[in-house]
């Protein structure tokens, strides 16, 4: 019994030593994945989103939402070294729906056979690129499908849509009055299609034994009192395909992410 | 996290090899609860359960144990960090085993010795029942006592201390529930800002803004966050919109009366700038929040606590942005760094 556990200390001893060797630049990762998870987590200032509570802004404004979606694709990983991951096209477009949040309000991103490396960045979009939105219909595998079951869609002529927010909300002149945000791109006529990067606060090691986590905050107050401050009672409680309403807030929208930390495992 | 508790279980298992061949014997060593002058008394039956040196010991490495869980790699320390008041720093609610996600923010940790009654919904009406209710759960701990035993009963440090902790030397759920009760007595913070404030100690006073939010405190906060421990121990629902996502009835699940919907118990507010986010499911991140939230964020859920009626039945404690500054400021006074590192409580 007794050398058993010497052996097993032994044994630890030998994996703890293993592990300090991991910053060798001898390590090969050539051929090597593993699994990156990145957890949304949506907030509204420094409280935690949930439905049915009501939030202030500006203006003497507040809303309260029932729904809360949007659209992220093209996720991309930098490593230190500059080089760029990026996750297979056909799989690269998921919808953060916070109806699927767990009880922690977070909704989980699973990315699959990530290169092995140490990421110190992350990019993604918010909405569907043009260049995926012209391949047509038929070119957007199951997506299409997921996305209209989802409330994501307009017709194909108008395409996604890339944020969805509906509830209620109350100003200086009325209370309780409709709030739906349903914006994306329009066609090709209208490009609201934007990219996010982010640093991480430090590396995320990606190998085949190790799954780490990226948490990603998302600020909903953000897209009302972003770079622009808008008001609900000024034609911001109802933006659909409006040219200029729907690129205030897709506009607004790029400064809503931030990495909170970083998980290791 | 795997790594430490992979170096602890090594340094664990090498005191045990060392330590085999000595002598074995219960020789207690009385250790003493702290009463400080400025608290409630002891409410905990010490007669029962006298706090010793090895059995504090105990009591420390089963709180840091993985064994604890069905993984073996989820202590209650995992949830109950000691750098943010024993919370789970920054998390709304914990995770547990196989990605369990529990659905309240981790309590702190701290003074438990003079209060009766445990978790945000009193499920404990004792301390020594408490730690079955995380260890049990299969969103946190997810094992069975019947299974801890066992496996400790198979390791070679607690074959040893439990015959140095207790007189009857059995690796038993009593035994293992006294020795984290004995462990969690003694985690008292008594010694912050305000304490040396309170007690005259070391000629520490208040600054006037930290004053100004002392008389605030006591004049709109005390009624509920009362004595020195800043809890009454009661019971209350405090107006927060319900999330629909947890649903969660607070002390309601516990006897299910009606009464009872929404209620939680109050929280001591000692090592509150520690312990954020804030209330029963974490929603508020910081201080500010929560004040924001008292002074107009309150909705009427169907149950509020008629403490927060306004003369004109409005819900909500009005707080000017100086008062919320202050009580802050003041709150801050509440942080005892000599108990959020005192080795005593460490894991290393």
């Amino acid at each position: 019994m007794k050398i058993l556990k010497i052996s097993f200390a032994l044994l630890l001893c030998a994996m703890v030593s293993s592990c300090s060797n991991e910053d060798d630049n001898t390590e090969n990762l050539a051929g090597q994945t593993g699994t990156l998870i990145i957890k949304f987590d949506n907030g509204v200032g420094d409280q935690d989103f949930i439905f049915g509570t009501s939030y202030t802004k500006s203006n003497n404004e507040s809303f309260q939402l029932s729904t809360l979606k949007y659209l992220i694709s093209n996720i991309a990983l930098t490593d230190d070294e500059g080089n760029t991951f990026m996750y297979p096209s056909e799989k690269n477009v998921f919808i953060i729906n916070e109806a699927n949040a767990n009880n922690a309000g977070e909704i989980y991103v699973t990315l699959d056979e990530v290169d092995a490396a140490n990421y110190t960045n992350i990019s993604f979009g918010l909405g569907i690129d043009q260049d995926r939105y012209a391949l047509g219909a038929e070119g957007q595998g199951n997506f299409l499908t997921t996305a209209e079951a989802e409330g994501m869609m307009w017709s194909w002529a108008t395409g996604y849509r890339f944020t969805r927010l509906d509830g209620t909300y109350s100003s200086n002149t009325v209370t309780n009055e409709a709030l739906n945000i349903h914006m994306g791109s329009v066609g090709t006529s209208v490009d609201n299609y934007n990219e996010i990067s982010l640093s991480l606060p430090n590396t995320v090691v990606v190998r085949e034994d190790k799954s780490p986590q990226i948490h990603v905050v998302a600020d909903i107050a953000k897209l009302f009192d972003g770079e622009t401050s808008v008001s609900f009672d000024d034609g911001y409680a109802q933006v659909h395909v409006d040219a200029t309403t729907t690129g205030v807030i897709a506009n607004n929208a790029k400064g809503m992410f931030s990495v909170h930390h970083v998980h290791n495992e | 996290m795997k790594f430490k508790i992979l170096i602890s279980l090594g340094l664990l298992l090498c005191l045990g090899c060392t330590k085999n061949d000595t002598e074995i014997a219960y020789q207690p060593v009385y250790l003493n609860v702290e009463q400080p002058s400025n608290f409630p008394d002891i409410v905990y039956n010490l007669e029962n359960n006298p706090v010793t040196e090895a059995g504090f010991e105990l009591g420390k490495s089963l709180f840091y144990e993985g064994k604890l869980s069905a993984n073996n790699a989820i202590p209650c320390a995992f949830c109950h960090e000691q750098a943010f008041a024993f919370t789970h720093h920054g998390h709304t609610v914990s995770h547990g085993v196989n990605g369990g996600i529990g659905t309240r923010n981790a309590q702190p940790m701290q003074n438990l010795a003079y209060q009766s009654e445990f978790m945000w919904d009193g499920a404990a009406s004792h301390l020594d029942l408490q730690p079955v209710i995380p260890l049990t759960s299969d969103l946190e701990m997810g094992e069975t006592v019947g299974n801890v035993i066992t496996k400790l009963q198979a390791d070679s440090y607690y074959q040893n201390q439990f015959k140095k902790a207790f007189e009857d030397g059995a690796i038993n759920s009593e035994n293992l529930l006294k020795a984290l009760s004995q462990f969690m007595v003694m985690m008292v913070s008594s010694n912050s800002k305000y304490d040396k404030h309170v007690r005259a100690e070391d000629g520490v006073t208040l600054t006037q803004i930290e004053l100004d939010g002392l008389a605030t405190f006591n004049n709109k906060c005390a009624s509920c966050h009362a004595t020195d421990l800043f809890t009454d121990q009661s019971y209350r629902n405090n107006g927060l919109s319900v999330n629909p996502r947890l649903n969660d009835l607070g002390r309601y699940d516990i006897f299910e009366n009606p009464n009872d919907i929404y209620k939680f118990k109050v929280p001591s507010l000692r090592n509150v700038e520690k312990s954020f986010p804030y209330m029963h499911d974490g929603r508020f991140a910081t201080l500010e929040a929560v004040l924001d939230f008292y002074d107009s964020g309150m909705v009427d859920n169907g149950n509020v606590d008629p403490i927060f009626k306004r003369n004109d039945g409005t819900l909500g404690i009005s707080l000017s942005a100086y008062e919320k500054e202050s009580i802050i400021a003041f709150l801050k006074t509440l942080t005892d760094n000599e108990f959020l590192t005192d080795e005593r409580f460490s894991e290393y």
